[in-house]
């Protein structure tokens, strides 16, 4: 039983040595206290509203546990419900494949307390049903605790945006005008070959 | 000698065109020069060229040329414009994968039927007028992305937007009054090719368009709006310059098209019925479907599938996406040339043959590609399948001619439509419901198209005999002759109905392959190499 041994110190080995080991979202310790000014349901327009963001390590936790934190990343997160039918947006453990959260907040160097941000929704979020969360991570960027708005089944504290729809009333007349024209010129020439061939057909 | 002009389906004719191997010019000999002409090409007694100059502007051959294809280029960028923008679309509009998909199926959908008409409306008022009302009767569904707002919305607007892909046939069919039919086959596999290359240029020209639009500052849910205004304006422009430039004859007179068009000397039911009564049709109606049918499906899915699966941002997703399509420019041309070079060795069961082993390996490397983790083999798989497919459909069109002659225009047309209904079907088996991913839905097309390539096998010529099977025995029913002048009645062969079949027979001889050895070389399966 040698062999398998080896295999796995020689894999842990090459992980530590790499350090390009894929984290896994379910080796992470629930660690920050996140809260948002969000209230349960409550839908914000993007583009106008804003929402403020505040995060703080868990005081219960042993001293020491946050040694080796370096970085906060707060991010904008799908809810289950925006994930249906959208492969795009689908949540993996491996979080080098993990879609759940596509949208950065804001990236703060780690600090025990006191960490506030606020945030005026961009105007490429999407309509959608939403959470937040925080990744903290060590000095060689990769994820080591996390903390999020909802529970760890991700169905309470959810807040809803309303996307902008990226129509403007410039564009529409633009588009109708040119549809306008592409009619028109057909139409116009059209006429004008049948008259020319009628009147070279009369003389 | 010309064709039956105004032949029910003769508007198709050509668009196969397997009659001379590999021609860029008919020597003159064989088709009398009418040297009172005066025009850039040489042209035959109808003033129709006899050469095809491929990088001339000249009036009025090769000026139709250009605008043809390029008009058709035009219509596949518009078509597929939104398939490379996805990934941004479906945020803006909050669509499922099912919207998606359903959407890229009404986006080929359209045109099954659009393309029959467009048949009959070149018929009656000319291919020019044909190409021009559809391009420009299109714009306005182009442009229309921009009131976009809902799953629904965008389902309507590529099922409209989906409507231009006819302008195929008006192409085809105005170019087989400008080029001799013993060119035409090389000049329309070209102007399908090159057409045809719209649907990968799309995937280059858009996400580019979308980035040059947000660095002058616009949010993306208004960039892709905005970049749909410039396949719309190359819609108004194509219009304008194909009615300013073109004209429906090389001697630009109208009225003589309409007279011809009236003359109709066989019945379409007649030649319908033929058509579908004859097994071969539906075989390869299959088989287009899962050559033609499965590139317009990719062409749909590819830039979504590399930007989700790999990870990349939506320009570098969309030219690797564009290789796919851009494949064209020179597969679909190398499956009509593998096709004859087989044939001029094995006869018809090469052509078979060639078809079913370019299309299982597209088959084959489609299934690899949805199987692949790694970035450079899933490419590496992707441009084989493309080449695999793509090939097919050239190789396909260059059996099709054979099938039958007095329903070749009613059989191309089937096979086209095959090809869109192949294309609709595919993306709603594999493509549209969430259960299973788009990669694992590439691997069970790759082993529906090996699947749907095996009944080619069953395809039997009673002179030249099937893939695995040699030809009949029978002296009489083992002519090219028998099989071509069986499809009119007694009564019609009275009349002398069958006899510009009896003169294909005569030349389809060379299908025979190596074994023709009494039968006289017919002149216009000669190679004209430049």
């Amino acid at each position: 039983m040698a062999a398998p041994g080896f295999i796995i110190a020689a894999l842990v080995f090459s992980c530590l040595a790499a350090n390009s080991c894929a984290v896994t979202f379910s080796s992470l310790p629930n660690n920050l206290i996140v809260s948002a000014s969000t209230k349960q349901g409550q839908v914000l327009k993007a583009g106008e509203d804003k929402i403020t963001i505040t995060w703080s390590l868990n005081t219960s936790l042993p001293a020491g546990t946050d040694s080796s934190y370096h970085m906060v990343e707060v991010k904008l997160c799908y809810a289950p419900i925006s994930q249906q039918d959208r492969a795009w947006r689908r949540t993996e453990d491996d979080l080098t494949r993990d879609k759940t959260c596509q949208h950065k907040i804001v990236t703060r160097p780690y600090s025990r307390s006191n960490n506030t941000f606020t945030w005026t929704v961009q105007k490429d979020v999407p309509t959608a049903t939403y959470f937040i969360r925080a990744y903290v991570q060590n000095s060689h960027d990769e994820e080591v605790a996390y903390g999020q708005t909802t529970d760890s089944h991700k169905a309470t504290n959810l807040f809803d945006v309303q996307a902008i729809s990226g129509r403007h009333a410039s564009l529409d007349i633009a588009s109708v005008c040119f549809s306008a024209f592409s009619l028109v010129s057909l139409f116009g020439f059209f006429f004008m070959e049948k008259r020319k061939a009628k009147s070279s057909q009369q003389k | 000698m010309a064709d039956i002009e105004g032949y029910p389906g003769s508007s198709m004719h050509g668009v196969t065109g397997r009659e001379p191997v590999l021609a860029f010019s008919v020597a003159s000999p064989m088709v009398p020069t009418d040297t009172t002409a005066k025009f850039d090409l040489p042209v035959d007694s109808e003033h129709k060229a006899k050469k095809f100059k491929i990088f001339s502007f000249a009036n009025p051959h090769m000026r139709t040329f250009h605008l043809s294809w390029i008009s058709f280029f035009t219509c596949f960028v518009s078509t597929f414009a939104a398939a490379p923008l996805v990934p941004i679309i479906r945020d803006n509009l909050n669509l499922t994968k099912s919207d998606i998909g359903n959407a890229g199926v009404a986006s080929v959908s359209g045109s099954i039927f659009s393309r029959l008409v467009m048949g009959a409306v070149c018929d009656l008022v000319g291919p020019r007028y044909g190409c021009v009302f559809l391009i420009m009767l299109s714009a306005p569904t182009v442009f229309c992305m921009s009131f976009v707002s809902s799953a629904g919305g965008y389902l309507a607007v590529r099922f409209m937007i989906g409507f231009s892909l006819a302008t195929f046939v008006s192409c085809q069919f105005w170019m087989s009054t400008m080029f001799n039919s013993k060119i035409i086959g090389l000049v329309n596999g070209t102007a399908a090719g090159w057409g045809n290359m719209g649907g990968g240029a799309t995937q280059l020209i858009m996400p580019f368009l979308y980035d040059i639009i947000k660095r002058t500052g616009a949010t993306p849910f208004t960039a892709w709006r905005i970049a749909f205004f410039i396949p719309g304006w190359l819609h108004v422009i194509m219009g304008i310059l194909v009615i300013t430039l073109g004209q429906d004859l090389p001697d630009g007179n109208l009225s003589t098209l309409q007279k011809k068009g009236d003359v109709a000397k066989d019945q379409f039911g007649k030649v319908f019925w033929n058509a579908v009564t004859n097994y071969r049709t539906w075989i390869f109606v299959l088989l287009y479907g899962y050559s033609m049918g499965v590139e317009l499906s990719t062409d749909n899915v590819i830039a979504e599938y590399f930007y989700d699966r790999f990870d990349l941002n939506l320009h570098t997703a969309g030219i690797i996406a564009a290789t796919f399509g851009m494949a064209n420019l020179v597969a679909r041309p190398f499956g009509g040339f593998a096709s004859d070079y087989t044939a001029k060795r094995f006869g018809m069961r090469g052509r078979l043959w060639t078809v079913w082993i370019l299309q299982t390996l597209g088959g084959a490397f489609c299934l690899l590609l949805g199987r692949s983790n790694s970035l450079p083999l899933a490419v590496t798989f992707m441009i084989i399948f493309s080449i695999g497919a793509q090939a097919a459909c050239g190789a396909t069109f260059g059996i099709i001619p054979f099938i039958s002659r007095r329903s070749l225009g009613v059989i191309s047309g089937m096979t086209g439509a095959g090809g869109n209904f192949g294309s609709g079907l595919t993306q709603l088996l594999f493509f549209t419901s969430s259960k299973y991913s788009t990669a694992t839905g590439l691997t069970y097309m790759g082993i529906m198209i090996m699947a749907c390539t095996l009944p080619v096998t069953l395809v039997h010529f009673p002179q030249w005999g099937s893939m695995f099977l040699p030809p009949t025995k029978d002296t009489v029913k083992g002519t090219e002759e028998h099989y071509y002048s069986s499809e009119y009645t007694e009564e019609e062969k009275a009349k002398g109905m069958h006899q510009n079949s009896l003169k294909f027979a005569e030349n389809s001889r060379s299908e025979r392959g190596n074994r023709v050895a009494s039968a006289p070389t017919p002149p216009s399966s000669t190679p004209n190499h430049v």
